[in-house]
């Protein structure tokens, strides 16, 4: 997955543990910090925006807390949008049953994608293979 | 050879490598001190050059206008109000209790010694431009730079400095440049805010003490007023911002991904600001003298 990441660093948006949301910001300043950086959009406009992504995760009563607060789905979630903010987005999921281990198949992340398929242009899901079984036909 | 001769030559022999062994005891001792002072030296001079180094990467920041994007910008305000708003309260009170305590103190003992004439000189010259940075410096140094300190240093333990690389967010422009900058106007507007404060305690006491008008007050603080002094004083402020700011990120990037360095980093961050108070201070003298 690093070597991927390398060779496609300039659009890469990774979802992984390894890439934690920042304990000293709430849920909407981690997300909306990508477009106010990369693309200079006003705070206003970025909040306006990540708030309806959250709106269409389900999880926009999540905006206002920060990352221990959070359940592991909501904040598989909100990292997952924060990776949707990059424009043209690859995004790269890393092990996603690490993030929530505690679920049974691949049903909820396929959901969760499919909700904010608009924002991004792929997603690559990297999985150890023996945890092929949880993405039963979906798998490649 | 008697047995006591035996002895005795064994004993001399043994007397004389006990005294080869702390001899060189002794060589081993002090060339491991001079290692150890020129290790120390080294160490620190590394350091030094490391700050500078650092303090020019930021300034040629803070000169591009590329780097301020609006989530720095945010960064930045942010930053003035827990540093500057937030303090306030705690800030004028202490403000108002210390200067009344002092600008009451220095009176009294300048009319006990019959040094009235000098009380403008002794106000302007040593109180507002001397002890109001320092006493901005040590507030901000233990309220926000230990903060500043710990921040990086967990930031960097949980792993958030590689998140933000992974994003392609630099360091440098988001964390680093609005921390630096917000450290230099804060120190500039605590220390003018600690400068008035003070100035209108003196109001009260110059008319408690020596009976004196507040034109008579105002005149005499103009009259000893030194408009290079104050430039000074600013420029110091500043200066005092700046690295008060840049020694705890720098110490904090220091951090490893164990939580254990985070204590370690944070106390070196600490004293190397205080280190650095102290030579600013001794520098701005010299400044003043020369």
């Amino acid at each position: 997955m690093q070597r991927f990441l390398s060779t496609n660093s300039t659009v890469t948006a990774p979802v992984s543990v390894d890439v934690p949301l920042l304990s000293n910001q709430d849920v909407i300043m981690n997300i909306s910090l990508i477009k106010e950086y990369h693309e200079n959009m006003s705070k206003k406009d970025a909040s306006l925006f990540v708030m309806q992504g959250l709106q269409r995760l389900g999880i926009a009563h999540v905006a206002y807390k920060r990352n221990p607060a959070l359940t592991s789905e909501e904040r598989f979630r909100a990292m997952l949008l924060r990776a949707a903010m990059v424009k043209d987005a690859l995004i790269v999921i890393d092990r996603p049953f690490k993030i929530i281990s505690h679920l049974e198949n691949a049903g909820f992340l396929f959901q969760s994608l499919s909700e904010i398929d608009d924002l991004f242009i792929h997603c690559h899901i990297f999985e150890y293979r023996w945890m092929k079984e949880k993405y039963g036909d979906l798998c490649l | 050879m008697s047995i006591k001769s035996v002895f005795d030559s064994g004993y001399l022999k043994l007397l004389r490598s006990c005294a080869k062994i702390e001899f060189l005891t002794d060589m081993g001792c002090s060339m491991e001190w001079i290692e150890k002072i020129g290790r120390s030296i080294g160490k620190a001079g590394k350091s030094f050059g490391g700050t500078l180094a650092f303090s020019g990467k930021v300034l040629a920041r803070m000169l591009r206008r590329k780097t301020y994007s609006s989530a720095t910008r945010e960064v930045l305000v942010n930053q003035i109000y827990f540093t500057s708003v937030q303090i306030l309260p705690a800030f004028l009170l202490v403000s108002i209790l210390f200067s009344s305590l002092l600008v009451g103190i220095v009176f009294q003992v300048l009319k006990d010694f019959g040094l009235t004439e000098f009380f403008g000189h002794v106000l302007m010259g040593l109180i507002v431009t001397e002890l109001s940075p320092i006493f901005a410096v040590l507030l901000i140094t233990l309220r926000s730079a230990s903060a500043i300190n710990v921040e990086m240093a967990v930031m960097k333990s949980n792993r958030e400095l590689k998140t933000l690389e992974t994003f392609r967010i630099d360091l440098m422009n988001y964390l680093v440049v609005p921390r630096i900058i917000n450290g230099m106007v804060s120190m500039v507007l605590l220390s003018s805010l600690f400068a008035i404060v003070l100035m209108a305690s003196g109001v009260l006491f110059s008319g408690l003490i020596f009976d004196m008008s507040v034109d008579v007050y105002r005149n005499i603080l103009l009259n000893s007023t030194s408009f290079s002094d104050i430039f000074i004083a600013l420029v110091k402020c500043a200066i005092f911002g700046f690295f008060i700011t840049l020694i705890p990120i720098r110490f904090g990037l220091r951090a490893t991904s164990e939580l254990t360095s985070v204590p370690v980093v944070v106390s070196g961050g600490m004293v190397n600001v205080f280190l650095a108070v102290l030579i600013i201070e001794v520098l701005s003298l010299l400044t003043k003298l020369l």
